[in-house]
């Protein structure tokens, strides 16, 4: 019995052990890792108000070119772009850090909830409240939320928890499914243990590789989505945001000037490639099957 | 016969399904949005004004046949007039649905035919350098936002900046004598159709190989080789058809999502008159009416294409459905 259990713990430590040195060897996930943890610095620097402070001022240089005083230039308004698209990056990862992390708890507590009441009437429940959710598109939803709560700030951000949760619900019930079958859960319940205690100390365990790739892909997915959603005007609503600057790029676009477009859009870029690369390394790190 | 019997178990079954989408979308747009009261009287209105405007949205009435007046207005298609133009809502709709079909279908169409022609290309060169451009240019593909895509490829092909071939927006489809003219179609279709199908390759190619990948691997493509056929032969005969399923499963989701999430943005950006600029309209103006509409029946759409995949798979696949 006792071996069970600790046996299970070292091929836990050696998964993760293993992923780290699959990790190691990985170029491109390298590259993607330097590249969130250099916006995650910029996040940080926002946040000690070192840099992006004064994004809101507006001057009477409109539309300059990049000079030393104005890195990036300036917009239609005279605002600072290098310090705009700072914030926003602050933004940005704000929402994609609430969104990731709120979405795949939720969807860690009824995935796996429904995956060790598999079978009952509670796994029915969440299997249809997923597949409800799912039937509505996401712009919509988030259209309907936006409506439904007017002025409410975080109405988009609440939308996109409520949304993304189901993804990691579903790969983390399928799991627990998986891992109720071994004996260290059977032991357990024959052990007389709480279901909860089973559910967090044995199974929540075993499935928090899962938790990591899912929360980097809803990290992401909210990220790109902010961005359409703001543009849209369903999102940010005070402050800037990389959609907002997209938005109001266009009709700078039209008289000529590119800057705006090019630094928001760029920004975006970058943290969404490097966060791909990232994330497509750790999947490959820490899926057992693909391993080395 | 069998196929009768499924449709109608799975119809059955997704009773439920349709009863959550409505009822969240009624939650959302009808009970808890805002008060629609004031917004459609006059100045100075007397509480008799006030009471008869309550009873005509049905504000006096119960949650429940609140409720079951929507559901009813979801069957009928009968949504009253719209708050913003004084039409009714379903003949707004029925005027944008073709606009949408007629600017979506292509590019969802070359989207997924050329990702899967990539994917078998990539799978075929799997780890040589075809695969790995294929996959680079798929990651790149998922990595740029779609709005970044839309106006990168305006600037590029409608604007004096880039090539300057297209119309930078709009939909005159048209000739003047009202009859509809191929070459003015493709001139306005031709940039949103691009934009579409460089976004959707990035995410289906990936999805497509990952099928075929795990495919490639079977014992019988093993012995299709050991018995000599050649490998256009393994790939688009045998292969295809085994990873039909999960290809049917994507294209049969991505329907709802490309008809709406994808034309909000495109036709809002080109000022292209379907479902997408109603709705998007709508949610600017906060007009309930076509919002009610669309919500509620793009939902009860999934559903139903969610039945449509399952009836295909078992089409494709005849041992679906009999073990229960």
């Amino acid at each position: 019995m006792f071996h069970q259990l600790s046996s299970t713990k070292n091929h836990n430590q050696a998964l993760w052990f293993r992923s780290w040195q699959q990790l190691k060897t990985d170029k491109f996930g390298q590259l993607g890792a330097v590249i969130v943890l250099m916006y995650f610095c910029i996040t940080i620097g926002v946040w000690l108000q070192l840099w992006g402070h004064t994004w809101s001022e507006t001057s009477d240089l409109f539309n300059q070119s990049p000079s030393m005083k104005h890195w990036l230039g300036t917009n239609a308004i005279g605002q600072d772009i290098a310090s705009r698209g700072l914030y926003a990056t602050k933004v940005a990862f704000e929402v994609g850090l609430m969104v990731a992390m709120c979405a795949s708890l939720l969807g860690t507590m009824l995935g796996s909830i429904a995956g060790f009441k598999h079978n009952t009437w509670i796994d029915s429940l969440i299997l249809w409240l997923m597949g409800v959710i799912d039937s509505i598109p996401f712009y919509l939803f988030v259209a309907a939320m936006a409506y439904a709560m007017k002025g409410f700030v975080f109405a988009m951000h609440l939308a996109m928890i409520m949304v993304f949760w189901t993804e990691t619900a579903r790969v983390i019930r399928a799991e627990v499914i998986k891992l109720k079958q071994l004996e260290f859960i059977e032991s357990a319940i024959a052990m007389g243990q709480s279901q909860s205690k089973i559910l967090i100390k044995h199974i929540i365990p075993n499935v928090s590789h899962l938790l990591i790739i899912q929360s980097t892909l809803i990290f992401v997915t909210a990220i790109k989505s902010e961005v359409i959603l703001s543009f849209l005007g369903l999102g940010v609503k005070d402050g800037i945001s990389w959609g907002l600057m997209i938005a109001e790029s266009t009709n700078d676009i039209q008289a000529g000037y590119f800057i705006n477009f090019i630094v928001a859009s760029g920004l975006l870029f970058i943290l969404v490639i490097g966060f791909n690369l990232f994330s497509d390394a750790l999947q490959d790190a820490l899926d057992p099957k693909l391993q080395k | 016969m069998n196929i009768g019997i499924f449709a109608l178990q799975k119809l059955l079954g997704a009773i439920p399904l349709i009863l959550g989408v409505t009822f969240i979308s009624f939650v959302l747009m009808v009970y808890f949005g805002p008060d629609l009261t004031y917004e459609l009287l006059g100045k100075n209105p007397s509480a008799q004004d006030i009471a008869e405007i309550r009873q005509l949205l049905g504000y006096d009435q119960s949650f429940f046949s609140r409720y079951l007046l929507y559901l009813k207005e979801l069957i009928t298609l009968d949504f009253g007039m719209s708050m913003m133009k004084d039409q009714p809502v379903s003949h707004m709709l029925r005027q944008a649905i073709p606009v949408s079909l007629l600017l979506m279908i292509p590019g969802f169409i070359l989207g997924n035919i050329l990702a899967i022609f990539l994917a078998l290309k990539a799978t075929q060169f799997r780890g040589m350098w075809q695969d790995k451009s294929i996959m680079t240019f798929s990651v790149t593909g998922m990595s740029i936002s779609f709005l970044i895509v839309i106006i990168l490829f305006q600037i590029i092909f409608s604007s004096s900046y880039g090539f300057n071939w297209f119309p930078v927006r709009g939909w005159e489809v048209f000739d003047y004598e009202g009859g509809f003219s191929w070459v003015k179609y493709l001139s306005y279709v031709t940039v949103p159709t691009l934009a579409t199908v460089f976004v959707a390759l990035g995410y289906n190619t990936r999805f497509y190989r990952a099928v075929l990948v795990e495919e490639v691997s079977k014992g019988y493509i093993t012995t299709a080789k050991a018995y000599g056929h050649r490998t256009p032969q393994i790939m688009y005969k045998y292969m295809l058809k085994n990873a039909m399923v999960p290809i049917i499963t994507r294209i049969m989701f991505s329907i709802p999502l490309v008809v709406i999430s994808g034309s909000l943005l495109i036709e809002s950006y080109f000022g292209i008159p379907g479902i997408g600029l109603l709705t998007y309209d709508a949610i600017t103006a906060g007009d309930q009416p076509i919002l009610k509409a669309v919500v509620g029946l793009t939902s009860v759409l999934f559903v139903l294409v969610l039945i449509g995949a399952e009836l295909l798979y078992k089409i494709f696949d005849p041992r679906i459905g009999k073990a229960s």
